[in-house]
């Protein structure tokens, strides 16, 4: 359903009776409600990190009680001896990074479509912002296979790469937004002030950047 | 009353009105979601068989593979998809979507009427509680005797496991599923609920939630209890990934069900519905919709983690690998203890309607209701490791998780005062669901009381894990919740179907379940004073005939429940046909026609009062306004009965 906040003189398109600006609002909570569900989920995320890391069972946190003397066992029974490798910060902080990037895209579309631009503008926008939260999915999927570890290997590499799967879902959802918005967009959907659809879109576009930045962060500088 | 003006269900719709919706419904979903498994199975059998967690990734892409073809085949993808596209929906397609013109057979579609999807969930959870009933059954009549052969002790702990959480996620939808969507909205004067699609969403992916649960048990059994505790969960067999499949799917309809529940509250209410005049029973909803918006998220956390221990190998719960089974206690009890007051406050919020409307008089303190209401759903988040008192985790927080638990019985208590302060020295209207709220009353009681037990340290060192634990929830969430919901039933069933429940059936339904349900638990108790354990299929003689009682009841409550549900599905078919207000309650709900019409009201309702001036002067009239209806400006005719 398009809904436009400048006109309320435009009649929606069936089956809703509310004012655009009542329609706003309800999703504007919901959206708000959503996000908060996957703040939570992102907090717990955050729990299983220092839990497990605080706890380090049996030293396998990262290895880091694990010797010849002492072999610890992953989870298909062999032996490990050492310390697990860290994650490469940079490529961590660089998805984070081009996430961010995406978000700041797609506001400054918002930003446009609201100070009346044309698809001519938005459009290009919206597709700058897709690509980059294409090119973030393809960097998380290469993160896997350059990965020092895998996900037997203790439980800093099980939490790291739950939040990596964590943040490929996220982005999946992101670029499957950033389809819509840009096939939208052609079609001059977010023209004459119809941007509202853009403007949730970019809230829940920036909580992802800001989720998997602080995710980023933790796994980063609290390994 | 007639009606001259047409109605909306009355349009005449184009041809394509529908577009894709037209040709799905849950007989074309059922054989596609089949296919989707069967493909998906297929593939990952092929490639992943022979990897390191092989059966556990089958039984996962299978499972996923059927949710997603599940819900492609119904239409929950249709609208995302369209949107997508850059395609929005005509006027036609949303009529048609809300099922105008389809008759009967919009009860088998992805309808976004609510009155459908409330009456959709109302036989979802009729089936559920009766599958889940079921396998009660079969519990009961193994612990009969000592030594029964009725059931193998691993047949019995996949029983015990999948009879928790069907009853759990049943009754988790049992009030919030029928009436917060036939209901709530009506009651706020609201045409529909704030997000249509997402209602009929939220039904069909529980629907799609159900199969992969109920699959365990050709999936060799889950034997880790419906709490499923790491790391016995990390072990068991390949039917555990379906379960945790069942999880992340409910997860997705609950979160989905409650944002649009408050969405509904904050944003549809008719004019004059100011927030201080809603009905209690809206309370309850939006409470539970938000302690469920906590709650969720860990239940997905906690399984989430759990199905990646078991698929791709990870270690979050298995100490020899560096994991903590305490994680798990922790993330499933963030969610479990607050999913007890997700369910029990919208039961308590209807059963509070039947209070009012039957005894004829106003709500008892209606704003410190409310104020009990939103104190047990903040305080529910704070008590979750009294359930971890034995566990050894944090011995130092025992106290205060103790304090916070028998906290939580003030606010209870609240509620409680406020019920028997409704019906004190009221006009007592002795009908069906008024007996319901009496039975309530009753176990609510011993289920409170018997939890104050729980919650002390001392008392849970001799009780955890034992029997009485067992009967404790059992008359909280059975006697409490679960009666409460029938009651709901009962009262709200000529709105829903146009028909009268019959009152005689009914009653003898009524002695079954309250005899029932106290020789059952009674039993329980009894069996947990001797110290019995929970979940064991096999016992010391000493504890037989606390086991006996306990069966016996349980058939006399399998009786009541049966002579229930024949009076549902009798009446519903052959009942005497339903006024629209047969209670001459003062609700919204009860101001508009029966069957109600595709947006509930002809005309907008404008409200001037509570919904429970009972009595009181200038208060609502007991039955259907007349156009306009205005709703608590006319005269009283409270306490005529």
């Amino acid at each position: 359903m398009s809904v436009t906040e400048h006109d309320m003189h435009v009649p929606l398109e069936g089956g809703s009776h509310e004012t655009p600006q009542e329609r706003h609002r309800m999703e504007h909570i919901a959206l708000w409600l959503f996000i908060g569900g996957d703040a939570f989920f992102c907090v717990l995320e955050i729990f299983f990190w220092f839990y497990l890391r605080s706890l380090n069972t049996n030293g396998m946190w990262r290895g880091t009680n694990c010797s010849k003397a002492n072999a610890c066992t992953d989870g298909l029974g062999n032996p490990l001896t050492h310390p697990i490798a860290k994650a490469a910060a940079v490529n961590t902080l660089l998805i984070a990074v081009i996430m961010l990037a995406s978000a700041a895209v797609i506001w400054f579309a918002e930003v446009q479509a609201r100070e009346g631009a044309t698809r001519k503008t938005t459009t290009p926008l919206i597709g700058l912002a897709l690509l980059l939260s294409l090119g973030a999915i393809a960097y998380q999927i290469i993160q896997f296979q350059i990965l020092p570890f895998t996900t037997i290997d203790g439980t800093y590499a099980s939490t790291f790469e739950f939040f990596m799967g964590s943040n490929l879902a996220h982005f999946g959802l992101v670029a499957f937004i950033g389809t819509g918005l840009f096939l939208r967009s052609r079609k001059g959907k977010f023209e004459n002030g119809s941007w509202y659809h853009l403007h949730l879109s970019r809230l829940w576009w920036v909580w992802i950047a800001l989720s998997t930045t602080v995710l980023a962060i933790v796994s980063v500088f609290f390994a | 009353m007639t009606i001259a003006a047409p109605r909306l269900e009355d349009t005449k719709l184009g041809p394509k009105a529908g577009g894709l919706y037209r040709h799905q419904s849950f007989f074309v979903a059922l054989p596609f979601g089949i296919f989707t498994a069967f493909i998906g199975w297929l593939v990952s059998h092929a490639l992943l068989q022979n990897s390191n967690w092989g059966s556990d990734m089958v039984v996962t892409v299978t499972f996923v593979s059927w949710v997603i073809g599940f819900n492609a085949g119904i239409g929950t993808f249709n609208a995302p998809f369209r949107w997508l596209r850059g395609k929005d929906q005509t006027h036609d397609d949303h009529l048609y979507a809300a099922g105008v013109g389809q008759g009967w057979k919009r009860y088998w579609k992805y309808c976004t009427d609510h009155k459908v999807v409330g009456t959709q969930y109302l036989v979802l959870v009729m089936t559920l509680f009766f599958v889940g009933g079921t396998l009660a059954m079969m519990i009961r009549t193994q612990l009969i005797t000592p030594h029964s052969q009725f059931l193998s002790p691993q047949t019995y702990n996949a029983i015990v496991t999948v009879h928790g959480m069907v009853m759990i996620i049943a009754t988790i939808i049992m009030v919030s599923g029928p009436f917060a969507n036939f209901i709530l909205p009506i009651m706020l004067g609201a045409k529909d609920m704030a997000f249509p699609r997402l209602n009929a969403m939220s039904l069909w992916v529980v629907v799609s939630a159900v199969p992969p649960i109920l699959s365990t048990f050709v999936l060799g059994g889950t034997d880790s209890g419906w709490t499923t505790y790491a790391p016995l969960s990390v072990q068991s067999p390949p039917a555990q990934d379906a379960f945790s499949i069942t999880i992340i799917t409910f997860v997705v309809s609950v979160t989905v069900a409650g944002i649009n529940t408050i969405v509904t509250t904050f944003t549809m209410r008719t004019k004059g519905m100011s927030m201080s005049r809603l009905p209690i029973f809206v309370w309850g909803s939006i409470v539970a919709a938000a302690v469920g918006l906590y709650a969720m998220p860990a239940f997905l956390m906690a399984h989430s983690a759990l199905i990646t221990d078991r698929v791709v190998g990870t270690s979050f719960y298995a100490p020899a690998q560096g994991g903590a089974g305490w994680l798990y206690e922790n993330v499933f009890w963030i969610m479990g203890h607050p999913e007890v007051y997700v369910i029990l406050l919208p039961a308590v919020g209807a059963i509070l309607e039947v209070a009012s409307t039957f005894s004829r008089k106003p709500l008892f303190g209606y704003k410190v209701m409310i104020g009990g209401i939103i104190g047990v759903g903040v305080l529910s988040i704070m008590v979750w490791a009294h359930h971890m008192f034995t566990t050894g985790w944090a011995p130092s927080l025992a106290d205060p998780f103790m304090l916070t638990t028998e906290l939580i019985s003030i606010p209870t208590g609240i509620i409680f005062l406020c019920i028997i302060g409704t019906i004190w020295r009221g006009s007592i209207w002795t009908k069906l669901p008024m007996y319901f709220l009496y039975l309530f009353l009753w176990n609510f009681i011993i289920g409170g009381v018997t939890g104050i037990y729980l919650s002390d340290v001392p008392a849970d060192q001799y009780f955890h894990g034992n029997m009485f634990v067992t009967a404790h929830f059992h008359y909280t969430l059975l006697g409490g919740a679960m009666i409460g919901a029938t009651g709901a039933v009962c009262y709200w069933f000529p709105k829903m179907t146009g028909r009268m429940l019959n009152e005689r059936v009914g009653k003898w339904a009524f002695w079954f379940i309250a005899i029932g349900i106290q020789i059952t638990y009674y039993g329980q108790f009894w069996e947990g004073f001797e110290g019995m354990p929970r979940r064991v299929a096999n016992y010391a003689p000493l504890f037989e005939t606390a086991n006996q009682v306990s069966t016996t009841g349980a058939y006399i409550l399998m009786t009541g429940w049966l002579i229930l549900l024949y009076n549902i599905i009798h009446s519903w078919h052959k009942g005497e046909i339903a006024s629209a207000n047969p209670w001459h309650a003062k609700s919204l709900e009860w101001h508009t026609l029966t069957p109600v019409p595709l947006e509930n009201f002809l005309v907008d309702p404008v409200v001037t009062s509570d919904p429970y001036g009972y009595g009181e002067p200038g208060s609502v009239p007991g039955a259907p306004a007349p156009e306009p209806a205005v709703v608590g400006a006319s005269s009283n005719q409270g306490g005529s009965h």
